[in-house]
Formats: C-alpha cells, structure tokens, sequence
C-alpha cells in the first residue's frame, strides 16, 4: 500500500500520466482515503497554473526602456572606443 | 505594407544599425525584442530571458557587420538569442550535479514521519484561480525571484515543459537529458515553486 509519502514521491508522474494502470489506481485509492495528499496533489496542480499564467506576460513598455538605455549606453562606449560589455 | 515597402524598411534598418545610430537601434528594439522575448522565454525564466535579450542587442553592435541579409533581420535576431540561451542552458547543465535518485526537496521531505504519513500537511487549499493569484505584484516578483534561484536545468525543464507546454522529447532534446531524469527535474522544481507559494499563502512573505 502506498504511504504519503510515495504519493509524494511520484505526484509529479501521476498529474503527467507518466504511471502504469495499476500504480495510477494505487494513487488513485489513496488520494480517496487521503484528505492531505488531495490538497498536496490540488496545491501542485495550482502552482503549475499559476506558472503558466506568470509565464505569459509579454513584452511591457518599461521593458523595452530598459533594453533600449542598455543598448544606448553600449553605443555611447562603442563610440567613445571602449569595447562594449 | 507590400513586401518591396517592408524589405527597403527593413534595408534602411540595416544600414542604420551598421552606422550606430541610435534612432536605428531605438526602432530595432521596440519592433524586435518581443520577439526576441518570446524566444528566450522558451527556456529561460522572465528575469534571465530578459538578461539574454539585452547582452544580444549590446552583441548585435558589432555582429551587425557580419549580418549578410539570407535571413530576415528578426529570424537573424531570434537565433541569436535562441543560441545564447541554448548555451546558458548547455554550460548549467554542465555545472550542476543534481541526485536524480532523490525524488523530493528536503523541505518537503522532512514533512513526512517515519511511518511515511504527513506530519506537516498542507494547511491551506491554493484555492483562488491562477489569473487571480497573478494580479497580485507581490507573488508574481516573488515568481520570478524562486524561478531565478532554480538551478538553470531545472527552471529551463519547468519553463519548457509547464509554462510553453513544450512535448516531453522536445524538452529532453533541447536539454540533452534522459526522460526520467526529465521527470526527476520537473518534480524537484514543482516541489520548490509549490513550497514557496505555500509559504506565501500562508505568511504573505516571500
């Protein structure tokens, strides 16, 4: 029978698909008698969402400010001849 | 615009940039570095795909010179960035010697007894939705504060495979790392962006 831990151990394959039919039903039958392991499994789900959602963000303007006086600086030492950094 | 218009553009661009002239570079960045962005997203984190994009624009001042026009300016541009940060990836992966036996963080391991039962459970359910969650600046610049502390393979395998929902070989081929220790890299970095949300649940710290 799998403890809490084991169900940790493998949280990650089981919300991939990565387990075998009988390990996944394992998982499965714990997570039905495990309130904690519900919520760990549910809380790491959430985080990936939350990953996905941080990780969509474009290009702001501020951004581009700060691209553009990096680059603006490097100009100024190309033409000064320093060798930019 | 037809594409005469945007290829003269796109020349007058080029020359510019060969001169060093700052009006040039001002346009080239607002027009490319969202591209340029989205690329180094791919595997980086924000913060270092962002540090990517800039010393490629400072690299760009004198690789200009070499630039021979068989590509367009932005799929010259966006390879550049791609090969920096494939070899950023390349060199972490070098460096970092991980033990893909371990299968948890020791902060969540020591949560566990010995009979293998939780001891410190999970106190709160991340129960608002992920849009909701990112609204709020304090956790998104804590985000980017855990992504940069990651080792660089596993931020690269998580900003690969969960946030770009690139396909698991893909991930392995960009990476240079086996399947299972792919899965062993994801888990690990899961484990630590999940204690550090908890954490900011919990005590609203980073």
């Amino acid at each position: 029978m799998l403890m809490c831990k084991d169900v940790a151990c493998i949280a990650s394959d089981y919300l991939d698909g990565n387990l075998n039919g009988s390990k996944r039903l394992s998982v499965k039958l714990h997570l039905m008698m495990c309130r904690h392991c519900r919520r760990f499994i549910g809380n790491l789900q959430e985080s990936n969402r939350l990953l996905r959602a941080h990780s969509s963000g474009g290009a702001d303007d501020e951004l581009l400010n700060r691209v553009s006086k990096r680059v603006a600086e490097a100009l100024v030492r190309q033409s000064s001849g320093k060798k930019p950094s | 615009m037809d594409t005469a218009d945007f290829k003269d553009q796109e020349a007058t661009l080029i020359d510019g940039l060969r001169q060093g002239d700052a009006k040039a570079y001002q346009t080239a960045v607002r027009a490319h570095s969202p591209g340029m962005l989205a690329v180094a997203r791919f595997y980086l984190d924000p913060s270092s795909a962002e540090d990517v994009v800039q010393d490629c624009w400072v690299t760009v001042i004198d690789a200009i010179h070499t630039f021979e026009g068989r590509s367009s300016l932005n799929t010259w541009l966006q390879r550049i960035v791609a090969n920096r940060c494939k070899n950023r990836v390349r060199n972490a992966n070098r460096e970092v010697a991980m033990d893909f036996s371990e299968p948890l963080e020791p902060g969540l391991a020591s949560r566990f007894n010995a009979h293998g039962r939780w001891e410190l459970p999970p106190k709160l359910r991340f129960h608002e939705s992920a849009d909701t969650l990112m609204e709020n600046g304090a956790l998104s610049d804590c985000l980017d504060k855990h992504l940069s502390a990651l080792p660089e393979t596993q931020r690269s395998a998580l900003i690969l495979y969960e946030a770009h929902q690139h396909r698991s070989d893909d991930v392995c081929n960009i990476l240079g790392v086996s399947a299972s220790n792919l899965r062993v890299l994801l888990h690990r970095a899961r484990q630590k962006i999940f204690l550090m949300v908890e954490t900011f649940q919990e005590t609203g710290e980073c």
